[in-house]
């Protein structure tokens, strides 16, 4: 049954005395410090410290080549898998240094999932074998467990009530849509403590672009989210901070509303209007 | 500051179009209250007609912008300081609609006014009109040359129009008790006294929104040291 509606005057009662403090300082999940990344001899980022805030949503924004899908890759050092790469600086994931040495990539990959541009379900699996393969990889093999964690990844990725009928058919029988929550769950079945996302919904219809963004916002009270886009509408919808990229460098970072309002840098207003180029 | 173009052109000729109508729209503003102001200061009905029919073109332009306003909204999802003006010029459009119907309430009391014998009294408003009218003009100045100093130098000046028209509503008052044969002369006056106080607000919003436009800042509901 409905809530009932409260009346004017339980809500004018009910109200907080006061406002709560925009000067609160959020938990932080990564401290990125003074972070330099070659590729060869070319210089993808330049010198980028920021503090990403726990359970909440930060997006990356700028052009094209600005360095924001590599700065994304070095926060699970996912960009190593690219030759001739160079590093330089921290990233701390709450208060651990991810590339001090005897810290396994494999095990920072664990903690730190990723969703790409395009789905990519295992295309030689069923749905749900593409949900429990990174435990399976990890030599799970408790079935009933494996069915537990299926079930709620796929609950959590807004997935279930749509493939529960057909997980033994191929994840990529799946639509566009429902390939992208399929990854997403995949993500999420090794419980990570944060969820990088790289243009998660570039590929995908406004349908299922919204139905992203709304598991995106139910997500965040659980998880921290780092997303790259480059739909400026998105990332004023969906985040709670907003982190400026140009040519390597982070011109500008903060609040979202205040970055899509009030930019402090000409850089970043001309870009997020559309005056750059 | 005149920011550079966008990379869209039709969203730049979008903008352009709004404020010009906002200016437009500022144009006939100023102009009705003027023209009311002559009716009542030259007791010529004729001048005070021009004033009412000035509010039909004011309503419509009102309208107008706020359909480009959420037009741009829909089209191009402006950011920024191009979402600013957006806001600013449709929340300045229903204060300027607002001083207009004060104009239009002004010539109608103008012409209730001109059909008895002059009140010397009437001189009691001109002070009131040039506080009011140097306020509306350095607003929308202020909102067009986004002079977030102009804009916040006008706030405090509201004080000094709410004080001229309590002391012209007292000697008015004054008068109505030793003359009641020109009673509804003097309320009249009283009236006309009260709306270009209100277009003194109305200035003082507009100003509130250019600071806004320009700068971000919300200056409202704060004290006048603060804005200052």
């Amino acid at each position: 049954m409905a809530t009932p509606e409260r009346s004017v005057a339980e809500r004018v009662e009910q109200r907080p005395e006061s406002l709560p403090s925009e000067e609160a300082v959020p938990a932080r999940t990564f401290e990125v410090r003074s972070m330099s990344i070659w590729y060869g001899e070319k210089r993808a980022i330049d010198n980028v410290s920021l503090d990403v805030a726990s359970n909440a949503v930060t997006a990356i924004i700028g052009p094209s080549g600005c360095g924001k899908s590599t700065f994304l890759r070095a926060l699970n050092r996912m960009h190593e898998l690219t030759p001739k790469t160079r590093m330089e600086g921290k990233v701390l994931l709450h208060g651990e240094d991810l590339y001090s040495s005897g810290i396994d990539p494999a095990i920072v990959r664990r903690r730190v999932g990723m969703v790409f541009q395009k789905s990519n379900p295992f295309p030689t699996m069923t749905v749900g074998e593409n949900v429990v393969i990174g435990l399976r990889l990890n030599g799970v093999r408790n079935q009933k467990f494996l069915n537990e964690r299926l079930e709620r990844s796929l609950r959590m990725a807004a997935l279930w009530d749509e493939v529960k009928d057909d997980l033994h058919k191929p994840g990529t029988s799946l639509s566009g849509g429902q390939q992208q929550r399929l990854c997403i769950a995949r993500a999420l079945a090794v419980e990570p403590e944060v969820i990088l996302m790289d243009e998660p919904c570039s590929a995908l219809d406004p349908i299922a672009t919204a139905k992203i963004e709304e598991l995106i916002n139910e997500l965040k009270t659980k998880y921290t989210i780092v997303t790259v886009t480059h739909n400026m509408q998105q990332a004023g919808r969906i985040s709670d901070y907003t982190a400026f990229f140009y040519l390597g460098r982070l011109i500008e970072f903060g609040p979202t509303t205040k970055i899509f309002t009030n930019p402090a840098e000409k850089q970043t207003e001309d870009y997020i209007t559309g005056r750059f180029g | 500051m005149i920011a550079q173009r966008h990379i869209l052109g039709t969203f730049d000729e979008s903008l352009a179009a709004l404020r010009n109508n906002v200016l437009m729209m500022a144009g006939l503003t100023e102009r009705s209250l003027d023209r009311a102001m002559k009716g009542l200061f030259d007791r010529d009905d004729n001048i005070c007609a021009h004033a009412i029919a000035d509010d039909e073109e004011i309503d419509q332009l009102e309208k107008q912008i706020d359909k480009d306003g959420v037009d741009i909204l829909l089209r191009f999802q402006p950011v920024a300081s191009d979402l600013r003006r957006v806001v600013s010029a449709m929340k300045l459009s229903s204060n300027l609609e607002r001083m207009a119907d004060q104009a239009t309430t002004i010539a109608r009391r103008a012409r209730k006014l001109n059909r008895h014998p002059p009140l010397p009294e009437v001189e009691l408003m001109k002070p009131m009109y040039e506080q009011a009218m140097s306020m509306f003009k350095d607003a929308v100045d202020a909102f067009v040359r986004e002079d977030v100093e102009l804009g916040r130098a006008i706030v405090p000046r509201d004080e000094k129009l709410d004080e001229l028209n309590r002391q012209a509503s007292h000697k008015l008052v004054e008068r109505m008790a030793q003359d009641p044969d020109q009673l509804r002369g003097y309320l009249n006056l009283i009236f006309v006294g009260r709306c270009l106080e209100r277009v003194g607000d109305h200035a003082t919003n507009i100003a509130e929104d250019a600071v806004y436009a320009a700068a971000a800042e919300d200056i409202r509901h704060q004290s006048i040291a603060a804005v200052t």
